[in-house]
């Protein structure tokens, strides 16, 4: 299966903010926070890439987005670079690859009508002024707000945060993407109405053979919507292949950790011990080989030295761990 | 039952231009000694307003409008300023949900616990000392990091810290307003399970606000489920999750992703809560609600149902027949959404 997004290789690193020592040492340090990141997913399937904060997940979703310029690597769509494309020449991307903002609240502007938010990209993608009330009304259909005249001639103060959020993904649909790419699509919203944009989404992906990855920090949305997942950590994937697998036999210490501790909203729930120890290191003084081998309760000699490569350890899975 | 705080028809109303807002609406709940109690609903149902009133840390446009809250025997809603004051820290004591609201970011940690204990808990500065220490220990912080200034912590630090703070001076009772909400699971179970070891090494009771069930499952012996300002639901956890009686409960199960559970549609509660500044007669969930039958008009009160398990819903009798059918989506795409 071709991916129709890419990322090769993709790296980033910012500057940390400078301590007095370094300013007289003239040092200039920099946070790695995407580090060496492949994936692809393709059209019709789901991606997650799941982490904690500071793992670098958004970064790499930026990245992807081509709203953040790459320290090093390349990101792919439908087979072409488009790293390095700027300006006019990287129009047809803007308009293929969307992405659906975590908060609702403050996606859309206020002043406007929900009708002038969804004409707005169109507009700006050159399609012609009387195509737009035919697309508007497709994408309201897609998000499933009905009646649509209901609430196209509303502003948003006035919609809920599940309608709301329904507004926000049919604006990013309104324009026929070939992929979508959701930060937190629900985390800003209550549990009862998260359902319904989910089934939302997913309904979308399979509708319209959208190429589509999820940001969250949360495994168990992530099974829910995605088939694959990317576990990263520390700005590395160190683990990857079908969700359902990967949370019914987590090969990376990392992962099992990350499983662990997800509640389920269940009563008798015998989690045992976290297999984890400590919280996530300094950025900037990261331990040498296996970035997670301080917090590892099978840390041997070799992950002190070697930085464990993500390899195929079966079918459609990978992982970083010399143990793995 | 031997409760340690009995909340009874309490009331709290926010006055703003448009009219008083009823964000809790009469709410009747028993927090037992020694155990962990989850309040949980969305944003909006009151659970936040509630625990704040239980603690008498509200903004100055709420007031307790009616009710009583009686906390080892003393009425905190008719209880004068000056004595309740002396029951905070002492025999009550608030965890917020940002640790950074707890601690002030010009001080060093140490000095905070410090202060509280030699200011309100009347130790010498030895005595305090030794009990700081002795504080991070119990919540897994090293002693030494007592020196550290609060933004040298992470958040999972800064909450443990915020917990041992509101542990200084022994409280029977700690009120916790989404503890864990903001933090990254990992961190999320640490500090949950330092909550429940305090509560298994210390006695404690915890009220423990919060709009996730599997934080309620995991960690609580009993929960309080909140609508629209009003208790639908209360009794043990197991009662209340594995057997709900009262649709929203059924609704809020059915909703939430289950990482072990494979496969199949999330069900969602279509439609939005009411505004509490008019809210509708009769059920207030009733709008939402897929089961409502004509005498849904009329509201319900908190009944006992099953032993120990209350429910405010006039077909909570009937809920292992309607348990089935909350589980199908189709049930709830019956109830239109209404226009906000």
């Amino acid at each position: 299966m071709t991916a129709l997004i890419a990322a090769r290789d993709l790296a980033k690193a910012f500057p940390a903010s400078r301590r007095l020592g370094d300013v007289l040492r003239g040092r200039r340090p920099m946070v790695r926070a995407v580090n060496g990141v492949s994936l692809g997913v393709a059209a019709g399937r789901a991606l997650g890439i799941v982490g904690e904060s500071g793992c670098g997940k958004t970064t790499t979703a930026r990245l992807l987005l081509r709203l953040e310029e790459a320290s090093s690597g390349a990101v792919l769509f439908d087979g072409q670079d488009v790293t390095a494309l700027h300006g006019r020449a990287l129009l047809p991307f803007r308009a293929s690859v969307q992405l659906v903002f975590q908060n609702p609240f403050d996606a859309l502007n206020p002043r406007f009508t929900i009708r002038r938010s969804l004409a707005e990209p169109l507009s700006n993608f050159g399609l012609p002024a009387e195509q737009h009330a035919a697309r508007i009304l497709e994408a309201m259909a897609r998000v499933r707000l009905d009646p649509p005249e209901a609430y196209l001639d509303r502003h948003p103060h006035e919609l809920s945060g599940g309608q709301l959020q329904r507004v926000v993904l049919a604006r990013a649909l309104v324009g026929h993407p070939r992929a979508i790419i959701a930060d937190e699509p629900v985390s800003m919203l209550d549990v009862s109405v998260r359902a319904g944009v989910l089934n939302v989404l997913r309904r979308a992906r399979d509708e319209l053979q959208l190429a589509a990855i999820y940001i969250s920090h949360d495994l168990a949305l992530i099974r829910y919507v995605c088939e694959e997942v990317a576990v990263m950590y520390l700005g590395r994937i160190v683990e990857s292949g079908p969700t359902a697998e990967i949370i019914a036999a987590p090969a990376h210490p990392y992962t099992r950790a990350l499983v662990a501790a997800v509640p389920v909203p269940r009563v008798d729930q015998d989690r045992g011990a976290l297999p984890i120890k400590g919280g996530l290191p300094d950025q900037l003084n990261q331990p040498t080989g296996c970035a997670f081998r301080e917090r590892c309760p099978l840390a041997i000699g070799r992950c002190a030295e070697e930085v464990p490569l993500l390899r195929g350890i079966a079918a459609g899975r990978l992982a970083a761990c010399h143990l793995a | 039952m031997d409760a340690l705080l009995s909340v009874r028809d309490l009331a709290v109303h926010y006055a703003t231009a448009e009219g008083p807002v009823r964000a809790v609406d009469g709410a009747s709940f028993e927090v037992p000694a020694r155990a962990i109690v989850g309040l949980v609903g969305e944003s909006g149902c009151g659970k936040s307003t509630l625990a704040r009133a239980l603690m008498g840390v509200m903004p100055r446009t709420a007031r307790i409008a009616a009710g009583s809250a009686v906390f080892e025997g003393r009425d905190l809603v008719t209880l004068p300023p000056a004595q309740r004051r002396d029951l905070l820290w002492r025999r009550m004591a608030f965890v917020p949900q940002t640790a950074m609201n707890a601690l002030d970011p010009v001080q060093r940690v140490g000095a905070q616990v410090m202060e509280v204990l030699t200011e309100r808990g009347g130790l010498t500065r030895q005595a305090a000392q030794a009990r700081a220490a002795e504080l991070f220990a119990l919540v897994g912080l090293d002693g030494g990091r007592l020196r550290d200034w609060p933004h040298q912590f992470s958040g999972g630090m800064r909450q443990r810290a915020s917990i041992a703070l509101a542990l200084a001076l022994n409280p029977a009772l700690l009120i916790a307003d989404e503890p864990v909400t903001a933090l990254d699971v990992i961190v999320q179970r640490q500090v949950l399970d330092v909550m429940k070891e305090l509560q298994a090494r210390l006695g404690l009771a915890m009220i423990l606000v919060t709009h996730d069930v599997a934080v309620v499952a995991y960690a609580c012996d009993r929960v309080v489920v909140m609508y629209a300002g009003r208790v639908v639901e209360s009794g043990p956890v197991r009662a209340v999750l594995e057997a709900p009686l009262h649709p929203y409960t059924m609704g809020l199960m059915n909703a939430f992703p289950d990482l072990e559970r494979a496969g199949g549609e999330l069900v969602p509660i279509e439609g939005a809560p009411p505004s509490l500044l008019d809210p509708p007669a009769g059920c207030r969930f009733a709008p939402r609600c897929p089961f409502a039958v004509a005498r849904c008009a009329e509201d319900p009160t908190l009944m006992e149902v099953a032993p120990d398990h209350h429910a405010a819903c006039w077909r909570a009798g009937e809920a292992p027949a309607l348990r089935p059918r909350a589980a199908q989506a189709a049930t709830w795409a019956i109830a239109a959404e209404p226009l906000a």
